[in-house]
């Protein structure tokens, strides 16, 4: 097993292969730390390599394997988005405000992957506190899209797309406030899912929007994505949100085919202003998803145009948790995410409250279209990529985005490639469902993805 | 309530709220937050009087209107 092939493996074929002693996490960790050495010079994906410690873990899971421990995580190579807690490592949220940052303690998600015996690779980098965009002269750099370096892959967990697509770990952790997981997903044509509010841990992690902001897995397929987040799923007493619900069996419901699953297709707001390619891969997507049995029909969100005001709420909530570091040494945040911060100061207590009320009654009529079907699907990005250029130019505004209405309503998303645009850029199709019914959006995912090649496809790099 | 929001008033919340903004930043700011308030301002609220806002947030939690307010 070498080059692409070995690359480019997911978890069940690596857990196979090291069973039958074909390969060794040392070996393979031996083989994805080369790759990173050799890509992420260009790529940026990573902002701090644990090279020694990987080697290590990667030890200690052939010594387990050995002994016959069926665990289906172990000697799997992973990344954590630098905004999770690393005890011991270095954990900079991507800013200058915590470049010397070393917590004492893991966030509850990273504990969780390492007791499940991930082998951890480094820290993965993140947009400036999961919002900002590291422009030139940022402390920084920012992570390139490996189907086009001068094109973003999506933020803010813009390492863990770029390592996932380059071929650099299995998986990785992003976190997910308005996009950030979904977004990279898309952008770099890996599957990523934000599962519903309360079902992975937040603690540990950096807050940008304590009422938005979600944890969970990315990787390059959405049975990858199940057997992550089996690990990483369950009630956690360190963060508030937590639900106490019970955890589905996410691989072993993918085996389940979808005839008769009702996906509703909500295209008001979602394929408003969408590239004419973006549009095409989701219709093709809509009759791959028929021809698996899937009873398609259009729904109706009547008030999803509301969607908007979820800045309003994100932007308030993230100028309280930095008010003092922003009055007090604004000079080390980013000019860009220093103006978004602020901007979270100038909308009234009022206006929040109303744009809370706005979330209930979205949320509440996005359940009510979730009785009459179990799958929404729309594309995931009304665009490809843009470059860096186009995110560098001030006077263009902050783009729509299709991901925040789940965060709004905290619904579970899946984000997986449905195509790629004539310049050669991934499209994503995104799949969302009834609240910690993670297992039917798996289910969906996974049915189109053995239907389709797209995920088989590699970037030029 | 008109969406329109001008660059005066984006400077007087800035005053305000005690933030200061880039003088080239402002019409970019103002356009956020154009965008943001849209859909608030295009709502009546007493038209939604009886709808709760979502400060204790629970994704499975059924919709939620919330008792009367003795007006209706």
């Amino acid at each position: 097993m070498a080059g692409d092939e070995l690359w480019y493996a997911g978890i069940r074929e690596l857990g196979t292969r090291f069973r039958k002693r074909e390969l060794s996490p040392v070996e393979l960790t031996s083989a994805l730390l080369a790759r990173i050495e050799r890509l992420d010079p260009t790529l940026n994906a990573f902002v701090t390599l644990t090279a020694d410690r990987a080697l290590a873990e990667a030890k200690a899971a052939e010594a387990a394997l050995l002994r016959g421990d069926t665990r289906p995580l172990l000697g799997i190579p992973v990344g954590y988005k630098d905004i999770y807690a690393t005890r011991g490592i270095r954990t900079t949220g991507g800013s200058a405000l915590l470049a010397d940052w070393v917590p004492d303690a893991d966030s509850t998600c990273v504990t969780r992957l390492q007791d499940a015996g991930c082998v951890m690779l480094g820290k993965l980098i993140t947009h400036e506190f999961a919002w900002g965009i590291q422009s030139p002269g940022h402390r920084f750099k920012p992570a390139r899209n490996p189907w086009n370096v001068d094109h973003i892959p999506g933020g803010s967990s813009s390492g863990s797309g770029a390592a996932l697509a380059s071929g650099m770990c299995v998986g990785a952790l992003g976190t997910d406030t308005g996009g950030s997981i979904r977004g990279p997903a898309s952008f770099c044509g890996v599957v990523g899912i934000k599962p519903t509010y309360g079902r992975c841990s937040r603690a540990g992690v950096l807050t940008l929007s304590w009422t938005l902001d979600h944890t969970g897995p990315l990787a390059r397929s959405v049975e990858d994505c199940a057997f992550l987040l089996q690990a990483l799923a369950g009630h956690d007493a360190a963060d508030p949100a937590s639900s106490p619900a019970p955890v589905s069996d996410y691989a072993g419901a993918l085996a389940q085919p979808i005839r008769g699953m009702k996906i509703g297709i909500a295209r008001d707001f979602f394929l408003d202003g969408a590239d004419d390619a973006v549009v095409s891969a989701f219709e093709t997507a809509l009759r791959t998803l028929r021809d698996l049995g899937a009873d398609v029909r259009d729904v109706e969100i009547p008030n999803i145009w509301d969607a908007p005001s979820f800045m309003v709420i994100m932007a308030s909530e993230a100028f309280a948790y930095h008010e003092r570091d922003l009055r007090e040494r604004p000079e080390l945040y980013g000019d860009l995410l220093r103006e978004r911060l602020m901007s979270g100061a100038l909308y009234t207590g009022s206006e929040y409250v109303q744009a809370m009320r706005l979330r209930e009654r979205l949320r509440g009529e996005m359940l009510d279209v979730l009785r009459t079907v179990d799958v929404i699907a729309t594309p995931t990005s009304p665009k490809p990529a843009p470059t860096f250029t186009q995110m560098w130019d001030t006077r263009v505004g902050f783009p729509r985005s299709n991901m925040p209405p789940f965060n709004l309503s905290g619904l579970p998303a899946l984000a997986l490639p449905c195509g790629f645009s004539s310049a050669g850029l991934p499209i994503s199709l995104q799949l969302a469902g009834r609240p910690f019914e993670e297992a039917t959006v798996l289910r969906a995912g996974h049915a189109y993805e053995q239907a389709t090649e797209w995920h088989r496809r590699r970037p030029p790099v | 309530m008109s969406a329109e929001i001008s660059l005066d008033e984006v400077k007087r919340r800035a005053q305000v709220a005690g933030v200061a903004i880039r003088d080239d930043r402002w019409e970019a700011v103002r356009r956020l937050l154009v965008e943001a308030l849209k859909p608030l301002r295009a709502v009546d609220s007493r038209a939604i009087a009886t709808l709760e806002p979502a400060m204790r947030f629970d994704a499975r939690g059924e919709s939620r209107k919330g008792p009367t307010d003795g007006r209706r």
